[in-house]
């Protein structure tokens, strides 16, 4: 085993002896097959400031104090850099990676090589505090101090890293990121640069990229939007929750808005726009329009296929809600009390006829408290005339009431 | 329910509110810094240049406002647009030795001034007749759990709320009843005193050291990481930058008139004065208890503020260097050793001021040794980092920007060394 930090700077000689340079930096090439690179080149900087690079095949031995060449200065071969090759000291060493395995992002101290029949592998990449101290010079320190301290290398099985070159893409597949649940991925994505972030997400595909802006705060979200084009935006919107997407939306310069608006399908774009009318901390402004409504005059039975079929629509049921052919509100009853009916019975014979509810208008305050007192876990919205235009859930009115800071430390269940 | 959604044909006044709207959506971390410049340190230092030298020392503050807002636009233009901070930005291109050595420098640098905010809370709180060590340690718990706890947001909400206490400076300028003839017009030009040796050799010493106080290295970083954390668009980018003005002249507003104060009450009255606590207690048979007492509520604020602000740009810039996560959205688990590193400073800075037996006045003099040292480095970094088209686009330092701020870093450079070379020799 060792370090890229150990062997940086070591003076590289030709057959001869002769020196011909200081190593400059160590070029591997991923591969598809397996996951730790392989060394396949090495740079080093002559007397005269010149970069020269020669394949792995022309260095005698790599981790040795001074570093033989097979050939002769002049008669070795060179090696030619390609786009996707990794430079481990420009491209790695002091940058940020995306370590899969933790959801985080570091930065890198070291990166650790480990030698295999002859070829040489990365195998981890440092973040602890030895790969600080081998860097200051002081590598007999970090050796005394490795024995004693657990060393937390991150496998570069694990790793994902951002490349300094703007048009090159994250590692093409990136199906390490893709497992990430959204709520990591969004915490990451607000660790990153401007441009890492913006790699980031165009990595993801629209359902994903859509899920992580859910959770990403809603400022942030105006942020990152900020340069993707309109058409995966638009698409982006669609995908969202339709109050979430107004959130988003709310938070654009209105001419993007409405171009944003126009591109999206009229459906969506519909739903968004009838709660972009309301003031953003009333009880329209934050309610969702993605409910399960149905009438009276169904049996238990019916009702059930009726909401098989919503399934695709409405993404959680909380409550199914039960309206009249004007869409005046009637009823409500939980999923709970669907299954456990007979499946003959009348749903307008188990549906609750006292429901809660909070006007359009309302403050976000009183709907939170509404949601707080009576223990909902959501809330359906009605105008002055019982008309149901939405539902507000526990977890979107206690939103704005409690930091998003705070929230988090309350128990999962109040979330 | 009726739906027009086509856009309503803006006014001038609709569309100056949306400007003012957008100004205001990022407005904060240039004020706080800028603010927080004028930290228990400065107070004292404009206390000092206003009692021994009068209005003529209101002349520097033009030039400052320039330099201070010049820097500061340089280190918000940077955050914007990349979205790292100063420290990320100095790790990933100039490398693990030179953040090590920027960070030790800030660090020590740091504790030195968090050293004379908590004394100046001590002696002012001892002055306002409150209890100097349970104030001491209110002040440094308070400012843990409220920044621990609460978010982003929440800290600038009430650095910005502490910035309003700055007011005091000014009823106590106007109860020191001044000749604001003279103070105005000595903006423009120094005039209205004798300019012997003595005179003109104190004017440069203490001017110098009054650009010392205002510039420092943890405004550089701060300014960045605030601004990081924040999360800017880049699309307001020129807001920033107006803001980043706009924060160095409020601060040299209200700098203008802690000056305006002691020079009416203070200055030709032969009193010597060491400190800001001093000049509280000076100005209150001249001008009124009043006077003194909201010059003292000032300083207790000043000290406050720099408390926060000091310790966060140290938090901030270990996490950006050593690539830990730091930011004050995120809680104590997730953003440990941050916020760990923000307390333990605090921690250790009020129990040398509280306990401690190192004269002040020595801790002042090696903290602007080390500051010194490490601006023209910071500035240097800046410098690169801003000119670097690769790094910042289109928003590259103009050929104007690029001259023009390497002048005022000079000009910095020397005011900092003077400073410390005055300070050994006298």
């Amino acid at each position: 085993m060792a370090y890229l930090s150990e062997i940086l700077g070591r003076p590289v000689t030709d057959l001869d002896g002769k020196s011909v340079g200081k190593l400059k930096d160590v070029i591997v090439r991923p591969w598809a097959e397996f996951p730790h690179p392989l060394i396949e080149a090495i740079t080093i900087e002559t007397k005269g400031g010149v970069s020269r690079s020669y394949p792995f095949a022309a260095v005698a031995a790599l981790l040795s104090p001074v570093i033989p060449l097979k050939y002769r200065a002049e008669e070795a071969p060179t090696f030619e850099l390609k786009d996707d090759d990794v430079l481990l000291s420009r491209d790695v060493l002091d940058k940020q990676i995306i370590d899969t395995d933790g959801a985080r992002v570091v930065r890198v101290n070291d990166v650790e090589l480990i030698r295999v029949n002859g070829t040489i592998y990365v195998s981890n990449v440092d973040i602890s505090w030895l790969g600080i101290l081998r860097r200051m010079g002081l590598v007999g320190l970090a050796h005394f101090l490795s024995g004693r301290i657990k060393q937390k290398g991150i496998s570069w099985d694990d790793v994902e890293l951002m490349r300094r070159d703007q048009s090159m893409q994250l590692r093409v597949p990136a199906e390490r990121l893709h497992e990430l649940h959204p709520a990591d991925l969004a915490e990451i994505v607000s660790d990153l640069n401007r441009l890492e972030s913006g790699q980031l997400l165009d990595t993801l595909d629209v359902a994903h990229l859509a899920d992580t802006l859910e959770e990403v705060e809603p400022e942030f979200q105006a942020e990152l939007v900020e340069h993707m084009d309109d058409e995966r935006v638009a698409d982006v919107l669609e995908e969202m929750e339709p109050d979430e997407a107004a959130d988003l939306l709310g938070d654009l310069p209105e001419d993007r808005k409405q171009d944003l608006l126009a591109l999206m399908e009229k459906d969506d774009a519909d739903d968004v726009r009838k709660l972009l009318a309301y003031p953003e901390d009333s009880a329209g402004g934050i309610m969702t329009t993605e409910y399960a409504a149905i009438p009276s005059n169904l049996t238990a039975m019916e009702a059930i296929k009726i909401l098989h079929g919503m399934a695709d629509e409405v993404e959680t049921m909380y409550y199914v809600y039960v309206v009249d052919e004007e869409a005046h509100l009637i009823g409500a009853f939980s999923l709970n009390n669907l299954i456990f009916a007979s499946p003959g019975a009348q749903v307008k014979d188990f549906m609750s006829k006292r429901i809660i509810t909070v006007n359009l208008t309302d403050d976000q305050e009183t709907v939170a408290q509404t949601v707080a007192k009576y223990d909902l876990v959501a809330v359906p919205v009605v105008d002055e005339q019982n008309h149901l235009h939405g539902i507000v859930t526990a977890d979107d009115a206690l939103d704005k009431i409690i930091p998003t800071a705070w929230k988090k430390r309350l128990p999962r269940f109040y979330r | 329910m009726t739906e027009s959604f086509a856009p309503a044909k803006r006014g001038f006044f609709a569309r100056r509110w949306r400007q003012i709207l957008l100004f205001l959506s990022v407005f904060g971390p240039a004020t706080i810094t800028a603010m927080a410049d004028n930290d228990a340190g400065g107070v004292a230092t404009y206390s000092i240049a206003g009692a021994q030298l009068g209005y003529p020392i209101l002349f520097p503050l033009v030039i400052i406002t320039v330099l201070l807002g010049i820097t500061q636009e340089m280190g918000m233009r940077l955050a914007v647009i990349t979205r790292k901070g100063l420290g990320d930005l100095i790790r990933e291109r100039f490398g693990v030795k030179a953040s090590l050595f920027m960070f030790g420098a800030l660090l020590i640098a740091n504790l030195g001034t968090l050293v004379t905010e908590l004394s100046a809370v001590k002696t002012t709180a001892s002055m306002l007749k409150i209890p100097a060590v349970p104030a001491v340690i209110v002040i440094v718990m308070v400012s843990f759990f409220f920044v621990v706890r609460g978010n982003y947001k929440a800290t600038q909400t009430l650095m910005l709320f502490a910035c309003l206490f700055f007011l005091a400076y000014i009823f106590s300028a106007i109860k020191a009843k001044p000749d604001w003839g003279l103070a105005v017009s000595n903006l423009l030009y120094p005039h209205g005193v004798t300019w012997d040796a003595a005179y003109t050799r104190n004017f440069l010493l203490i001017g110098m050291g009054v650009l010392g106080t205002t510039i420092t290295p943890w405004g550089q970083f701060f300014i960045s990481s605030f601004a990081f954390d924040k999360k800017i668009e880049k699309g307001k980018v020129n807001f920033s930058q107006m803001e980043a003005y706009w924060g160095a002249f409020l601060t040299d507003f209200f700098s203008f008139f802690m000056i305006v104060a002691t020079a009416a009450a203070l200055f030709g009255s032969g009193k010597p004065l060491l400190d800001g606590i001093q000049a509280a207690e000076a100005i209150r048979p001249i001008a009124g208890n009043l006077a003194g007492s909201l010059f003292a509520v000032g300083i207790l604020n000043a000290g406050f503020m720099g408390l926060i602000v000091v310790s966060l740009s140290t938090a901030y810039a270990f996490a950006e260097f050593f690539g830990l996560s730091g930011s004050l959205n995120n809680t104590f688990k997730q953003s440990k050793t941050f916020y760990i590193l923000f307390g333990i400073q605090m921690l250790v800075a009020a129990v040398v001021a509280l306990f401690g037996n190192i004269s002040l006045f020595k801790i002042a003099v090696f903290t602007q040794t080390i500051n010194a040292v490490a601006l023209p480095l910071v500035f240097f970094y800046l410098l690169k980092l801003t000119n670097d088209r690769k790094l910042m686009g289109e928003f590259v330092n103009n050929k104007f920007q690029k001259y023009f701020s390497i002048v005022c870093t000079i000009v910095i450079v020397i005011a900092s060394i003077f400073t410390v070379a005055a300070a050994f020799f006298t």
